[in-house]
């Protein structure tokens, strides 16, 4: 597969929250070709991002959809639910990045790990779904997860399941950094240090100059761009005009977000990696 | 005048009301998973004019004694994306999800119902719950719940607290069509009986038999008129399960079919998560391990013990005691019978005052919804006891109440 060039935006209007607002946003950002849409971002908290990742999830085919979860103000056991759900709804093209403005040092990194503990609790070929024979599951791939950590102590699994990413993206934005090594997107700013990630996307305005851009992610030097939205509406049409060739060829791509940007499948010590399979003709 | 209207929400956590239900033919267990499914369902339940959809919710891992079911249908997905998922594709319905006050902050509840509210353009709802189910707290760092007085307490402020934090956000705008979510309770005891009477605009129960249910509606509308509320404002919704047939016969042996799908192992591992004891490794020909129940269980040992203590007196084997059991799911309602006889049977409880509306809990799903959808709503439209569309857009139009109200907390 050739390395994609990967278009992320993010919103953070209050209006984005009433679906006569939504519904078009969110069909621009379709039509603008953007892989991923953040809700909400650092400093601002106009909305709760995961009922409106859930409310998008119908509303889009292609769309990544990445919350923003302030680590001040949630839970990891509700964070990993609502995340393994709403990567069932879009299946697989679910994402989040903490926030850790407000919480104390080290929050948002154990609510990282928490919730990847409750995630790996599940192999990915547990569910089973056979009427005949009446096996729902098979228990031996569930286990405890017993996380501990200086904040967060979660016996798990999250009685949901594991979503179809194995773990929906965590992103990270080099504003407001949390110490995470494996992290699979990173906003970088020009200067600023970078986080370690995957993939590095580069924040830019929309007006930045997309053949140097070009150049750049051909040198490796990034794997894509990253642009702040303030008026979404306005702004979703021209960036599709204006990077349209970057993204061309892969507007209409379905399947996981993880096999789309060329992310990693997650591991697991225990259990079978990868995303939760659904057993078909049950 | 217009004859008694019946309200009717749908119950869809889950794979139906029935252990066995997810191995029916006409249960899609893979469809749980998926958003095609809750797209489906949502619109079905439009099409019926139901008032709402309810979601309940566990915070605990399915089983008992660190086991985990094998043979037990259990996602228990979120309920609040689940319903924001199908806010997207429906206009109408009213979405309900039930969460804890005794797990989250008032500032994380009002942020997710507020953001509901907001994007299903005020059809949200909120069934609230203290959880009472001790496997719950190591999941939040905790050994044991909270003591049932300290969680009514805390629900009471958390309540209080998130209606003002509403009420900041509806003048912050964009407004909350509502003002704030219907407020919904369903709690059995005295403690949760009054907590519902001070603060819920629809309760949600448990009524086996018209009597039952004539009993919970008149004490609830007098605890809701000694606390100074108009008991005309609170909807009173017993569960509601069903199967149907063309003939009593034909459905009494649908039902038979159900429950004969369940073999010994699924019906001792409902057993087991019900009685908070792993009982899977005992002969289900053997008596039922009544001390070992008593030793190991988490849940309260008198409840327990008032369960279990004559069956093992009488000698039933365990395997019998819990295919019983597993008969009479959670004390609701379970009508067998035709249709027309459904539709009489809800007009019946309506008009003795037994209800004010039923909660549906299809017994296997889609199936179960599509039958009730396609042919008792229908009987109930004709006989004008059920809207044809609904009066707006938001559920508290839905429901008859006043369309933006205060709370009473």
């Amino acid at each position: 597969m050739t390395r994609p060039f990967i278009l992320s935006a993010s919103i953070a209007e209050a209006t984005f929250a009433v679906p006569e607002t939504a519904a078009p946003i969110l069909q621009a950002a379709e039509a603008a070709g953007l892989d991923l849409l953040v809700m909400g971002r650092s400093g601002e908290r106009p909305f709760d991002a995961q009922v409106l990742l859930a409310w998008a999830a119908p509303m889009t085919t292609r769309l990544g959809l990445v919350a923003t979860v302030p680590a001040s103000n949630a839970h990891p056991f509700h964070v990993a639910r609502a995340l393994s759900a709403i990567d069932f709804l879009t299946a697989g093209r679910t994402g989040w990045s903490v926030i850790p403005e407000g919480a104390e040092d080290g929050m948002a990194e154990d609510m990282v790990g928490a919730a990847r503990a409750l995630w790996d609790g599940w192999g990915s070929d547990t569910l089973i779904l056979d009427k005949a024979s009446g096996r729902y599951l098979d228990a031996a791939k569930v286990h405890a997860s017993n996380y501990e950590g200086p904040f967060f102590k979660v016996a798990g699994p999250v009685n949901a399941m594991r979503p179809p990413l194995g773990h929906p993206l965590l992103v990270v934005d080099g504003d407001d950094p949390i110490a995470i090594s494996d992290a699979d997107l990173a906003l970088i700013d020009e200067d600023g240090a970078a986080p370690t990630a995957t993939k590095r996307l580069l924040k830019v305005s929309p007006d930045a100059d997309v053949a140097s851009l070009i150049t750049r992610f051909e040198a490796g030097e990034i794997d894509g761009v990253h642009l702040t939205l303030t008026n979404a509406a306005a702004q979703l049409p021209e960036i599709g005009a204006r990077f349209t060739s970057l993204v061309e060829g892969r507007a209409h791509e379905a399947g996981d977000l993880r096999r789309r940007l060329g992310l990693p499948i997650p591991q697991t010590a225990s259990n079978q990696p990868g995303g939760a399979v659904i057993p078909e003709n049950a | 005048m217009m004859e008694k209207q019946i309200h009717l929400w749908a119950f869809l956590q889950g794979i139906g009301f029935f252990p066995s239900g997810w191995m029916h033919e006409r249960a899609r267990p893979e469809g749980v998973f998926s958003m095609d499914y809750y797209a489906r369902v949502a619109r079905l339940a439009e099409q019926g004019c139901f008032d709402a959809i309810v979601f309940g919710d566990q915070l605990q891992s399915r089983g008992a004694g660190g086991r985990t079911p094998e043979r037990m249908a259990m996602p228990t997905l979120d309920p609040v994306s689940l319903l924001a998922a199908m806010a997207a594709v429906t206009d109408h319905v009213g979405l309900v999800a039930t969460v804890s006050t005794s797990y989250n902050t008032a500032e994380m509840l009002a942020e997710r119902f507020g953001a509901m509210e907001r994007i299903s353009g005020g059809r949200a709802g909120w069934n609230i719950v203290t959880t009472a189910h001790p496997a719950t707290a190591p999941n939040f760092g905790e050994d044991d719940l909270p003591p049932k007085d300290e969680r009514y307490r805390r629900a009471k402020e958390v309540v209080a607290k998130a209606c003002e934090l509403w009420a900041a956000m509806d003048r912050e705008g964009p407004m909350l069509p509502q003002g704030r979510p219907v407020l919904v309770q369903a709690g059995q005891s005295p403690d949760g009986r009054d907590f519902a009477a001070r603060t819920a605009e629809a309760i949600f129960c448990p009524a086996a038999n018209i009597e039952a249910g004539i009993d919970f509606r008149n004490d609830l509308r007098s605890r809701v008129a000694d606390v100074g509320r108009n008991p005309d404002g609170v909807r009173i919704m017993p569960g509601l399960s069903c199967v149907l047939g063309g003939s009593e016969e034909e459905a009494r042996a649908a039902h038979t079919a159900i429950l004969d799908l369940a073999d010994d192992a699924l019906a001792i591992e409902y057993l087991s998560e019900s009685l908070g004891c792993d009982l899977t490794a005992f002969d289900p020909l053997g008596m039922i391990p009544v001390e070992t129940i008593l030793d190991q269980t988490i849940l309260p040992r008198a409840d327990i013990a008032r369960a279990v203590t004559p069956a093992q007196e009488k000698g039933t084997p365990l395997g019998a005691f819990a295919a019983n059991f597993m008969r009479h799911p959670r004390g609701h309602n379970v009508f067998l019978g035709t249709p027309e006889q459904m539709a009489d049977m809800m007009i019946e409880w309506r008009d003795a005052g037994a209800c004010d509306g039923f909660t549906l809990q299809p017994s296997y799903m889609p199936g179960g919804l599509e039958d009730f959808v396609e042919q008792v709503v229908p009987i109930l439209q004709k006989r004008g006891r059920l809207r044809t569309e609904y009066p707006g857009t938001t559920l508290r139009e839905t429901l008859g109440l006043s369309a933006r109200e205060a709370v009473t907390a």
